[in-house]
């Protein structure tokens, strides 16, 4: 293998100055947020107790300002300093204390009025753009950030889980199996959204503390606007985008990413994030040494494979169907049906012809011809299960008693054709199907032993709900 | 009423008057008021409860910073400086109130002939 030394230095260059500017611009926003230094809380005056006409106004002040925690105390402090400045002079020109407070509250105005302008000239457009430009920047580095820290935790989780297994399958007891198609995919789908709702988590909480410290507002006046964007965004990335194998499990962890996504804008955003930047070293630290160490070690300890066990003919449960026709209305000649087309990623097309055993003649024969005194000929579909393992041949499931889906069989030169979407079907992971036909005397008989395969849900989890049973 | 009627004239003049005395020097807020004052010999008191937005929108704007520090008497206080921006805008403002005050005085003058 050979490597580009220049693209991967570039590579890594790049994301590392995008994450370094990211977590910059989060720990800028952080300080905002703060509430600061102890200084900023300077006493109001020598003798107030907190229920002082002082202390009154500038709660009813800062009450109006819905400012970041470090901006409410600046304004408190400065405007505790300028009244304090004020009383003194108005003392010092011979006032009592009760007058000289009475008059410097009453030239600052009314404090709401005031706590309201203060507000206006904090929040300006300016700070706004740099606030939302700021908050989308962050939100790009939380979720690279959040989804190495997820990648992290599903690697410990997935270890845990072999080990609990490991443990539980000495003792007689076993948990299902990861090794089967569909276990695998449900739990590699399930650590996924783990992955991304982590990463959706810490881009929207990165997002509503970076954009109200920048844009100087209170995190939780917005909050809700960074919730419903993520719930947008990742709701439609996560629920309608993401097309592939669904079951409930993947679906439920699929509905789960904007969810959490909202719930990281909104639960407890007020509360400071702590040390943002040694967080983000950590998380770095644990995706480039750790996380590759343990992928290598789990390279080293791979499965046992597929088991494949024995079947014979009379698994295949063909006269649920319908009775096999009687010779004497078939063709001397096998029907054979096949299938072609990929089940998993659009329609299968399925055909039946009618191929010569004679070695006189070769290839499909008139099959149209030969089937003219059959009425009603169809394609049925029905359920079915594996035989043996799931690469093994499939049976027809006895649970089900009818088809889940019929086509006519339409007549193309020599050739009975029906097109099938098996893709978008929640419950026929295993199908099987069979031409039948209305004999002369009037009942359905297969003609054929059919042609099956399994197919997996193939489309977003939108797609699966709406999805026909 | 003359108060009214100054209080109304000095209105849209708080940044300029601001400016102005920050071009001397860093002050913080009680300071620029009792300067702009002492300045004016008593014939300007901006309105405190003006001045501290009109002082945090100039920062927001980028016309001033202001830094919190020790002051020489008393207590840490927020002191604001006048940036280069900030002195692109106490000129543009001066020049508008050079205009407005020669247009003004021209109309009034003229209405008292």
């Amino acid at each position: 293998m050979t490597v580009d030394w220049l693209y991967a230095t570039l590579w890594l260059a790049g994301w590392g100055a995008f994450l370094i500017a990211a977590v910059a611009l989060v720990r800028r926003g952080e300080r905002r947020l703060s509430p600061g230094p102890r200084d900023f809380r300077a006493p109001i005056s020598p003798d107030s107790g907190g229920s002082d006409p002082i202390s009154a106004y500038l709660d009813r002040m800062t009450g109006e300002l819905a400012l970041p925690a470090a901006d409410v105390a600046e304004v408190r402090a400065e405007l505790a300093d300028h009244l304090n400045d004020s009383i003194a002079s108005l003392e010092a020109e011979g006032m009592d204390r009760e007058t000289a407070v009475r008059e410097a509250l009453g030239r600052l105005g009314p404090p709401a009025e005031l706590g309201r302008q203060l507000r206006a000239a904090h929040q300006s457009t300016r700070r706004l753009l740099a606030g939302a430009g700021g908050g989308v920047f962050a939100a790009g580095g939380g979720f690279v950030l959040g989804s190495l820290g997820g990648m992290a935790l599903a690697i410990v989780i997935a270890t845990l889980f072999a080990a609990v297994a490991a443990i539980l399958g000495r003792i007689g007891v076993s948990l299902p199996d990861l090794n089967s198609r569909e276990n695998g995919y449900a739990a590699i789908s399930l650590l996924s959204s783990f992955i991304v709702a982590a990463g959706a988590a810490i881009a929207t909480r990165y997002a509503v503390r970076t954009s109200a410290g920048l844009s100087r507002r209170a995190p939780r006046t917005v909050a809700l606007f960074w919730a419903a964007a993520a719930v947008v965004a990742f709701g439609w990335w996560a629920i309608f985008s993401q097309r592939g194998l669904q079951s409930w499990p993947i679906v439920a962890g699929e509905f789960c990413i904007p969810l959490v996504a909202a719930a990281g804008a909104l639960v407890r955003i007020e509360r400071p994030m702590p040390h943002v930047g040694r967080w983000a070293l950590a998380v770095v630290l644990v995706s480039v040494i750790v996380l590759p160490l343990l992928l290598f070690a789990g390279t080293t300890t791979s499965g046992s494979g597929l088991q494949v066990e024995p079947w014979s003919p009379s698994d295949f449960n063909l006269d649920t169907v319908a009775p096999a026709a009687p010779a004497a209305w078939l063709p001397p000649d096998d029907i054979v049906e096949s299938g072609v087309g990929d089940a998993q990623a659009g329609p299968a097309e399925i055909d039946a012809q009618l191929i010569s055993q004679s070695s006189a003649t070769s290839g499909p024969l008139p099959i149209a011809a030969v089937l003219a005194n059959w009425r009603d000929l169809r394609f049925e579909a029905w359920h079915s299960y594996p035989i043996g393992h799931n690469s093994g041949p499939v049976g027809i499931d006895t649970n089900y008693r009818t088809p889940f889906t019929v086509q006519p069989a339409v007549v193309e030169g020599d050739t009975l054709k029906a097109e099938f979407h098996f893709e978008r079907l929640r419950d026929a992971r295993s199908w099987w199907v069979v031409l039948t036909g209305i004999a002369p005397d009037g009942n359905r008989y297969r003609l054929g032993d059919g042609t099956g395969d399994q197919t997996d849900f193939n489309g977003s989890a939108w797609d699966w709900l709406t999805a026909p049973q | 009423m003359p108060g009214r009627i100054r209080a109304q004239l000095l209105k849209g003049t708080t940044t300029l008057l601001v400016l102005t005395v920050l071009r001397d020097g860093e002050l913080y807020g009680y300071e620029i008021a009792q300067t702009i004052r002492d300045r004016s010999g008593g014939a300007f008191i901006p309105s405190e409860g003006a001045l501290y937005p009109a002082l945090h929108a100039l920062e927001a704007d980028g016309a001033l910073e202001a830094s919190w520090r020790e002051s020489d008497r008393g207590p840490r206080r927020r002191y604001y400086k006048i940036t280069k921006a900030g002195l692109g805008m106490l000129e543009d403002h001066a020049q508008e109130w050079a205009a407005f005050s020669l247009g003004m005085g021209r109309a009034v003058g003229g209405a008292n002939r």
